[in-house]
């Protein structure tokens, strides 16, 4: 993928990553120049005398996992090498942290599935347990507290969103003259956070998922500022998790532990959906009203819903193109 | 590709093996190797082992059926059942055999066993069917693209009070704080 030379020699540096930057065959070909021409020129001298800052500055910081983790590449450019050596930073990193040793993989897409999400709101009742399992899959912290699902509670007849709420708090549900509308990230094929993104931190992947690489925003909230559903996540302060709810199972791309001042948002699971299992909110769910798969095969649940029920869309008419439908019945 | 339609009907062929395995993940790191082809197969749970008081002729064995509507006694007067479903000309042989108490009648007088009780629910609810053939309805445990198990009505719905009961939900999201980059105010 890249074009950079393998180590350097100089530091005895092995990471990669760290070849393009600390340069060390600066101060070697500035040394040379000088006792080839025999001259001491002002450009020369500099140039030695600043390839031997560099190499001085850079000899000692480059194996360290600051510098690396400061010039990490963006997750499209890693080579294989580099993820190995960037997942067991990050796992080495929150060990520090929590004292919980993690596994924190990559799984790519699988060809040609699409996935997709209906959810059933004649059955949803409203019992929240979709969001809480969401939260312990995905390593969501308790303090500040923060959930990727929303479940609004409407007046029957209406889907006057401003006029529902999520702060309902009842000793059963579904309470008489009410239903549900759990919104979680829709996963838009024609996605406002990917566009408003100024540094490619959050794309699509090929089976629809959009991703944010966590080391790679910036943390402006413009993604946020631009979704529709709601469905972005800013970490205010540096999450807690309490290290016995750590879900050790993670994968780069979605549950790992983030850190302050990044984006995240619901990525359908990905470190389960994408090896054959189904999303923790739709595993949780009593009631059978959310149903999920591939969008492309045509005898799974969701194409049989988009295909046999009358499907809707939360606000169709902005464009976004969700892959996740509405529907009763 | 035809799972959903081939359904296996084999009573307590498979057991709940796939819906344990759903919850109990393996995980193991499987970056750049190709997607697998999984066997599609769907199961339906099996009900027989979950009851408790199976099977009904060790009791009924030694009493005459009474086809009329009458006040519940001995054991089923003890167990409080809410009867609410259908109106009040439902009687227990419109739905349990009165000649094998072990088994079913569906409306068309066929007997089916417990582990298909979604037969006997479907030969009223037929538009029900359709939609739990094809996934639409009701739970699926296992995998979206391997093994699944399909539970059957009477995993949520008790035949004799069939809504869907009232549950308690999870705790009451927490109301937004003021935050700054240095924590809640």
């Amino acid at each position: 993928m890249s074009q950079r030379p393998v180590t350097c020699q100089k530091t005895d540096c092995t990471a990669p990553s760290c070849a393009p930057d600390c340069a060390p065959s600066a101060p070697a070909s500035g040394l040379v120049q000088l006792r080839r021409d025999g001259g001491t020129s002002r450009r020369s001298l500099l140039q030695a005398a600043a390839g031997t800052v560099a190499a001085a500055v850079a000899a000692p910081a480059c194996n360290t996992p600051e510098f690396e983790a400061y010039f990490q590449k963006h997750y499209k450019k890693l080579t294989d090498e580099d993820k190995v050596k960037v997942f067991a930073r990050l796992e080495e990193r929150t060990r520090q942290k929590t004292g919980v040793r993690v596994r924190i993989g990559d799984p790519p897409p699988i060809e040609g599935v699409h996935f997709a999400y209906a959810l059933n709101l004649s059955h949803c009742n409203g019992n929240r347990r979709c969001a809480e399992a969401c939260a312990r899959e995905n390593n969501l912290p308790d303090e500040p507290e923060m959930r990727y699902i929303r479940v609004l509670e409407l007046d029957n007849g209406s889907q006057h969103l401003e006029r529902g709420t999520v702060y309902y708090d009842r000793d059963k549900v579904p309470a008489p003259g009410k239903f549900y509308l759990p919104v979680q990230c829709h996963q838009c094929d024609n996605a406002p956070c990917v566009k408003a993104c100024p540094t490619g931190a959050t794309w699509k992947e090929n089976d629809g998922i959009v991703v944010v690489d966590y080391d790679w925003c910036i943390g402006c909230r413009y993604c946020q500022a631009a979704c529709p559903y709601h469905a972005r996540r800013f970490n205010w302060v540096e999450p807690k998790i309490e290290p016995s709810r750590i879900n050790p199972h993670q994968a780069y791309l979605s549950n790992r532990i983030r850190q302050v001042g990044v984006v995240e948002k619901c990525t359908f699971c990905l470190q389960r959906t994408r090896r054959g299992m189904y999303p923790a909110c739709y595993e949780v769910c009593p009631t059978g009203a959310r149903k999920f798969g591939d969008l492309s095969d045509p005898e799974s649940e969701v194409r049989q819903i988009v295909e046999n029920k009358r499907v809707w869309i939360l606000k169709e008419d902005i464009g976004t193109e969700p892959r996740f439908f509405y529907f009763y019945g | 590709m035809s799972h959903l339609r081939s359904l296996d009907w084999r009573r307590g062929a498979i057991a709940l093996a796939a819906a344990g395995l759903a919850t109990s993940c393996t995980w193991e790191p499987r970056r750049g190797e190709p997607a697998e082809e999984k066997e599609l197969v769907v199961t339906i749970e099996p009900r027989i082992p979950l009851l408790a008081t199976y099977p009904c002729s060790s009791c009924h064995a030694t009493r005459t059926p009474q086809p009329e509507r009458h006040p519940l006694k001995e054991f089923h007067a003890v167990r409080t059942f809410d009867f609410s479903h259908g109106d009040d000309t439902f009687w227990c042989y419109q739905c349990h055999s009165i000649r094998n108490l072990d088994q079913l009648v569906t409306a068309t007088g066929a007997l089916v066993s417990f582990d298909e009780a979604q037969k006997l629910c479907t030969s009223c609810h037929g538009d029900k069917l359709d939609d739990w053939k094809r996934g639409m309805h009701g739970l699926i445990v296992g995998e979206w693209n391997g093994p699944r198990t399909k539970l059957s009505c009477p995993a949520c719905h008790n035949p004799h009070h069939p809504r869907y009961p009232t549950i308690e939900p999870e705790k009451m999201p927490e109301t937004i704080k003021p935050m700054t980059p240095f924590g809640a105010k």
